[in-house]
């Protein structure tokens, strides 16, 4: 039998639990509907939130410059025209492959690929600028293209749909995900005062409002409903800056699961290889 | 105010919750994922065809060596268990389990272990500062990997690699490879961007990035073992080791054409992943490329100098490094054993080396062969036997030596040459030569409690070569048959041949037993370079065999010794083992094995 006093200790316990992110909800609590398979959302994530780092103010690495693409991936499909009907690696569905099968290779240079969905697969290279203090310009060479990374929460999509899309940014990581408690294990608490600044943090960016558009140049399509999330992860190789970004299109129309890639990008001390070539519309 | 008990406990429960609390800025990588194969399918998964070299900034020195692998290759039992390497491992099919180590009383994070079911390896990342090994510290499938953070990015330095791929149909990775990993975590998915430097077979630093998904759901048991037992699948002479001629490999283009990829495309480079190349891709150039250039990172021991370093290879037995050679030392309650005695210059520091080991008599010294740097030594260590003084003889005898003094032990062909009775050998100081030598086959002792094989190698580096088995402590001590820092040197003035030298790696490869998925198990002293085990044989006598089988085919078709130099036959192996200068070139590995396999020998 449990005591007077150990049951209010429990009780104690208990709410204190309850109080801590993180946490599992207690009886009588809904539990929140479980993910759908292979999408799944890592509990852990919710545990303590980075602060929101502003813009150019609050960039923790810089991604400004002249970037090349290092094609040391999937290299058959990305510096020569692929086959038609040659989608290895792409997790398409019946409908995509449909879709992928009616490419024209007449439309070798159309602007479908340089879509977001596929733009950074691109071998070429980038010219990455704050055009103001909320938003982060990328354009690429190749396809001359003009992607832009808005950090402003009140910033909203208009309703036409682009081929790169409405692009949402922050410098975001998982701190807080990290271990808690003892040995990494059991509820945490965050100390009192916002967390502390991560040195690095990646920038994420979430791009919706897509104009259909192509994972590769043979027409492998990803669609209007595409959601395309993005990393930038910045690093050094050597005594060389890089950086990576890891994308993830996630498309229920073309796709049977996130078509997740991740492509590298080396700076370039200026723009004197920069090569701009244009692409056709209207395909 | 008085607190009530309750707020009391309430308070004692969040303190304590608290004070548990680590800095908050890791990002937490524990858990089990799982690789999306969304890049570069065809070679991850079915993998790759032969010839395909696309996106991999090689030099001409690495194609060579893939163009001549053979399939075939994987089908020899000390090939069948080789394991990916850690920079190549995380392309392959795997599931990979992160984990933390904690120190027991302190609970500190030491280190984060990875699982990956392929070829059952567990990789341990140190995060507690310590400093990566000795030069001469053995190499691993895994490598030795130290980690830091900065931010939410986990960075990792791996050292003492194996010799492995960058792709795995041929194109080799050197073991002076290293890699940096970066380890970032968004979300559900974690990406592991790589950065290979191999100055040997990468013209530019190879980097690519892999991206694994969170497994919730469990995986079982099974999907976690990776038993690899080999096997004789194929019934072949012995010293065997399938490769295509230079040249005549008639694979290699079949997937270009398959896939209709620029023939300069497929052959890699570090000039075909810039956005350029994409813009002449269709421009044809030839499928061969010119012979390399690339600068050779071997021809010295990892710091061959005046310094002797102390490293415990198991059991009783040390290995001191220091003046290009190596010795090795056995220690226990009955003495001192040591093979090789380095240079006659580091004598006091050897013995001063050993002295840290143990102050008892040295007994023995086994000298494998007669060269000074191996026997420099002799002469002052030897006095250092059970008569030195302040010590009273022994009475009975100690592992089979009754002599009261340092018992010298080698072939006699050592002997011979040591004390000038071969035409031409200048005879060494008297005290340097061994006192009990052997002829035939072997010699053995029993010392310190383990059974010490002395087994002569006929015609290998010179006539008078052994190699040292330690049967309980499990090492071999090689000799000069095995270096790690250049190629074998086959000295027909002393009666070397390449023969002897395949048939004595051979030998070692026989005696040694891995642990595991051919790590480990039996170590092995070169007699230059790091501490090797026998996959390290393994590679060293396919480098010497395939060398020897183009030559004797280049023989065969007539060539003469400057068209087999100019054929390149060590080309692929030169950044690796080939010095252009000094007392040891590839051409003249080249001419040694071309007038050894020569009709008549001596004849070019």
């Amino acid at each position: 039998m449990i005591g007077r006093r150990g049951g209010r200790i429990a009780l104690i316990a208990m709410t204190a639990a309850i109080a801590m992110p993180g946490v599992p909800p207690a009886a009588g609590q809904q539990p929140a509907a479980p993910p759908p398979p292979g999408r799944a959302t890592d509990t852990r994530a919710s545990r303590v939130e980075t602060a929101p780092i502003k813009g150019r103010q609050g960039a923790p690495v810089d991604l400004t410059g002249y970037w090349v693409s290092v094609v040391t991936e999937d290299w058959q499909w990305r510096m020569v025209m692929p086959l038609k009907g040659d989608y290895s690696s792409v997790p398409l569905n019946d409908a995509g492959r449909r879709v992928a099968d009616t490419w024209d290779p007449s439309k070798e240079n159309a602007c479908d690929q340089y879509g977001v969905g596929g733009v950074m697969r691109i071998p070429g290279r980038l010219h990455i600028t704050w055009e103001d203090d909320q938003t982060l310009k990328i354009e690429t060479d190749a396809g001359q293209q003009t992607r832009r990374l808005r950090f402003d929460p009140a910033a909203r999509p208009s309703a036409t749909r682009t081929l790169q899309g409405f692009s949402k940014a922050e410098w975001k990581g998982v701190a807080g995900e990290g271990p808690c408690g003892f040995d990494g294990i059991g509820p945490c608490t965050p100390p009192a005062g916002p967390p502390p600044r991560p040195k690095w943090l990646p920038l994420k960016v979430v791009t919706t409002q897509v104009r259909p558009g192509w994972l590769r140049r043979n027409g492998v399509p990803y669609s209007e409903h595409a959601v395309i999330t993005e990393s930038f992860m910045r690093y050094e190789a050597g005594d060389q800056p890089w950086f990576t970004v890891m994308t993830i299109v996630d498309d229920p129309a073309y796709l049977t699961q996130p078509f997740i890639t991740s492509t590298n990008f080396k700076r370039e001390p200026d723009g004197s290889k920069w090569n701009p070539t244009s692409c056709r519309a209207g395909t | 105010m008085k607190a009530s008990p309750l707020s009391t406990i309430a308070l004692g429960v969040v303190m304590t919750v608290s004070a548990a609390l680590p800095a908050l800025a890791q990002a937490d990588f524990t858990g089990v994922w799982i690789p999306r194969y969304h890049e570069d399918y065809p070679e991850r998964i079915p993998g790759p065809d032969l010839g395909d070299y696309q996106g991999l900034p090689l030099n001409s020195a690495a194609r060579q060596y893939a163009d001549s692998w053979h399939p075939d290759r994987i089908t020899l039992p000390e090939e069948q268990c080789r394991v990916h390497v850690s920079p190549y491992i995380y392309r392959g099919p795997v599931r990979l389990g992160i984990w933390q180590e904690r120190d027991p009383m302190t609970r500190e994070l030491v280190a984060l272990r990875h699982r990956i079911s392929t070829y059952d390896q567990d990789r341990t990342i140190y995060l507690d500062g310590r400093a990566h090994p000795s030069p001469y510290a053995p190499h691993t499938w895994m490598g030795f990997s130290t980690g830091t953070w900065e931010g939410e990015k986990l960075t990792v330095t791996t050292t003492h690699l194996k010799k492995g791929w960058h792709r795995r149909n041929g194109v080799p990775m050197s073991d002076q490879a290293t890699l940096t990993e970066h380890f970032i975590r968004n979300g559900d998915v974690l990406t592991r961007i790589s950065i290979v430097n191999d100055a040997a077979y990468l013209t530019e630093p190879l980097v690519k990035s892999e991206d694994f998904v969170l497994q919730r759901e469990d995986i079982g048991t099974r999907a976690w073992m990776f038993n690899c037992k080999s096997v004789v699948e194929v019934d072949r002479p012995e010293g065997v080791v399938p490769q295509f001629q230079l040249g005549e490999n008639p694979f290699l283009d079949d997937y270009r054409k398959r896939f209709q990829i620029p023939a300069v495309g497929i052959r890699g480079g570090a000039e075909t992943l810039y956005p350029e190349f994409a813009r002449k891709a269709g421009a044809s150039a030839p499928a061969s490329a010119p012979r390399p250039a690339a600068a050779s990172t071997a021809a010295a021991s990892p710091s061959a100098g005046d310094t002797v370093e102390i490293l415990k290879v198991q059991g009783d037995v040390y290995l001191l490094t220091g003046g290009g050679s190596n010795t090795v030392v056995q220690v226990g309650s009955q003495g001192v054993l040591i093979v090789d005695t380095q240079v006659a210059a580091l004598a006091d520091k050897v013995l001063a080396a050993i002295r840290t080991l143990s102050d008892q008599p040295i007994h023995y010294i086994i000298n494998t062969q007669a060269d000074a740097d191996h026997t420099g030594g002799n002469a002052q260590l030897a006095k250092l036997g059970p008569t030195r003084p302040g010590r009273v003889p022994l009475a009975d005898s100690v592992g089979g030596n009754n002599t009261a003094t340092t018992s010298v032990i080698a072939h006699e062909n050592v002997l011979n040459r040591m004390s000038g009775r071969v035409e031409g050998e200048a005879a060494k100081p008297e005290g340097a030569w061994p006192t009990d030598t052997f002829f035939g086959e072997s010699t053995e002792v029993f010392f310190n409690g383990e059974g010490v094989q002395v087994v002569h190698q006929p015609a290998a580096h010179t006539d008078g070569d052994s190699i040292v088995f330690f049967r309980r402590s499990d090492v071999i001590v090689a000799g000069d048959v095995f270096l790690t820092t250049g190629y074998p040197v086959i000295d027909h003035a002393r009666g070397g041949s390449v023969n002897g030298v395949i048939a004595a790696l051979n030998h070692i490869i026989k005696l040694a037993i891995p642990t595991h998925n051919q790590e480990g198990g039996t170590m092995i002293v070169p007699g230059h370079g790091r501490l090797c085990d026998e996959m390290d044989v393994v590679e060293y006598r396919n480098m010497v065999t395939i060398v020897r089988d183009r030559i004797q085919h280049l023989i065969e078709k007539g060539l003469t010794l400057e068209q087999v130099k100019a054929a390149g036959p060590t080309a692929d192996f030169d950044p690796r083992y080939g010095a252009a200068t000094g007392a040891w070139t590839p051409a003249m590995f080249i001419e040694a094995i071309y007038r050894d396999l020569s009709p008549a020998r001596g004849k070019s």
